[in-house]
């Protein structure tokens, strides 16, 4: 793979805020938005007059029910007579949305970018699985009726099958995250739960069960990135983006190995790439991969390179990927633990790396010193991958 | 191809695209302006930032981001048209029996608009009555 990448400007990301993760709050899209937006502000120690440009990352307009939703939400993100863009790529949007707002910085164009990512999964009846009814190849897919979960489940059998993994050894991601998550405050689904519950939750599309999946949830991400010269006028501790990946691959899902994301390796690759990382299991200190699915967990960090093809589950197994292991993975809960909204819990994940390297993680902070972070967001119809790779 | 040519034999698939329904929130501030609308009254909120009044209650300011929860009420005697459309079809293209007035109003020296159902001599700056506070509005102007 080649990336001609000529970069202007080194960014760093120098605020960041989060609402609570929930099923149905209260609030409307444009005033979750609106929350975490004013939290990086305020984080970064900046007023929306001082922002350039404002970056929007948001999934399906159906969610939230409300069509031309970068429009919409981009009253509360602070957009307002400022230049808005909105970037989708389904589940892959909340770590895009920060990439867009590295890109606006990296060029040279912009000097202090707001990304704000949104989600409000709760509106649409009877569950908001029937928004993805608009997302199949309408003759070739759609008359079988498939929703996300039944697709997943097929490509969770065919990881296992192939290397011979058990639904136990995958069941302890969610055991991990949902514990992880305790320690953070904005999580939907903390728990300290065991193998054999999720062994025994509610068969929702066999081999997937009711613990395996991550839960409907509203919820907002925002972050302020900013050039160099600005990063250290306001703040001592920058957290720099040293590099960024993302790669869209055919919709035709059938035509693909299900037991590997290929796409995620492209991203992970043109990220190591730009940030000059040879060896990512030796150099990546934390990592946040997207954890829709417990056994999306691991086979992320098989395309992030961080275990060999089929082997993630006994690193699991070693505690390599806890809190306190060689590469703590997804020390904030993760999707599993904190909530999805979609495009937000993506953004989450770049805040928790961002969080991280800043040594301002709170509960979550990992023990052993971390200086090189790399958050994952994944989605479409197992398709898309997004990746950035931050260090203190 | 032609349309006209390929379209009678080409294959065909049929379907829908619907969710059943949306369950929308209105938010802490929305819920201050439909609560005072149940009241017959027009709930608005000042940034105390800015300063900038807004019709209808909103959570936040867009112009300094600040949160905003002082609530004010706004006198719904001085709405005025600030302008407005006459429908004579309805959406299935039926000729009206009665054309129907949409009007925008507005407050004086507040930021937003409502948009209303309107009766009586409707023209742009005409003063606006409200009649009916039940969701969405009915003026008569004067």
């Amino acid at each position: 793979m080649k990336v001609n990448l000529y970069l202007n400007k080194r960014v760093a990301i120098i605020g960041a805020g989060l609402t609570l993760f929930r099923r149905r709050l209260l609030e409307t899209p444009q005033e979750i938005a609106w929350e975490a937006a004013s939290k990086a502000l305020e984080e970064a120690g900046l007023e929306l007059k001082d922002i350039d440009c404002v970056v929007i990352g948001s999934a399906p307009d159906a969610f939230d029910g409300v069509h031309l939703k970068g429009e919409y939400l981009s009253h509360g993100s602070g957009g307002i007579r400022k230049p808005v863009s909105r970037v989708y790529v389904g589940g892959a949007t909340g770590v895009m949305t920060a990439i867009a707002g590295w890109y606006h910085v990296a060029s040279g164009l912009c000097q202090k970018v707001l990304a704000v990512a949104e989600e409000k999964m709760s509106p649409a009846r009877p569950h908001p699985q029937s928004v993805f009814k608009y997302i199949w190849d309408p003759i070739l897919e759609k008359p079988l009726n498939p929703n996300l979960i039944w697709i997943f489940a097929m490509e969770m059998h065919r990881y296992m099958s192939k290397y011979g993994i058990k639904k136990e050894e995958i069941a302890l991601v969610s055991v991990k995250n949902k514990r992880n998550a305790l320690n953070n405050p904005y999580a939907q689904l903390g728990a300290n739960i065991t193998v054999d519950d999720v062994l025994n939750s509610e068969v929702l599309v066999w081999p997937v069960q009711l613990l395996d999946v991550s839960p409907v949830s509203d919820g907002g991400a925002a972050i302020v990135l900013a050039s160099e010269d600005v990063a250290r006028r306001y703040t001592d501790t920058p957290v720099w983006v040293e590099g960024v990946g993302w790669t869209l691959d055919n919709t035709e899902w059938p035509a693909r190995d299900l037991s590997y994301a290929r796409y995620v390796e492209f991203a992970a690759r043109m990220a190591y790439k730009i940030a000059g990382i040879e060896r990512p299991n030796k150099e990546i200190d934390v990592v946040e991969p997207y954890d829709p699915f417990d056994y999306k967990e691991l086979h992320h960090l098989e395309a992030l390179q961080l275990a060999k093809r089929g082997e993630a589950p006994t690193l699991l197994k070693e505690g390599v990927f806890d809190i306190d292991g060689d590469i703590p993975s997804s020390p904030s809960g993760g999707l599993l633990g904190v909530g999805n909204p979609i495009a937000a819990a993506g953004l989450m994940k770049v805040i928790s790396i961002y969080w991280q390297l800043k040594g301002t993680a709170g509960k979550m902070q990992v023990k052993r010193p971390v200086h090189t972070g790399l958050a994952q967001a994944w989605g479409d119809l197992m398709q898309a991958g997004t990746v950035i790779v931050l260090r203190n | 191809m032609s349309w006209d040519k390929s379209i009678k034999e080409s294959v065909k698939w049929y379907d829908n695209m619907e969710v059943e329904k949306y369950e929308y929130t209105v938010g802490p501030a929305g819920e201050e302006f439909f609560k005072g609308l149940k009241q017959g009254k027009i709930i608005g909120c000042k940034c105390s930032k800015c300063g900038k009044i807004y019709i209808p209650a909103r959570a936040y300011c867009e112009n300094c981001f600040a949160k905003i929860d002082n609530y004010v009420e706004i006198k719904k005697e001085e709405a005025y048209v600030d302008s407005y459309t006459i429908i004579y079809k309805d959406d299935e293209g039926r000729q009206l029996d009665k054309p129907i007035y949409i009007a925008m109003i507005r407050f004086p020296n507040t930021v937003g608009g409502l948009l209303c159902y309107a009766e009586g001599n409707v023209r742009v700056g005409g003063k606006a009555k409200i009649t009916s506070f039940d969701w969405p509005l009915r003026v008569i102007v004067e």
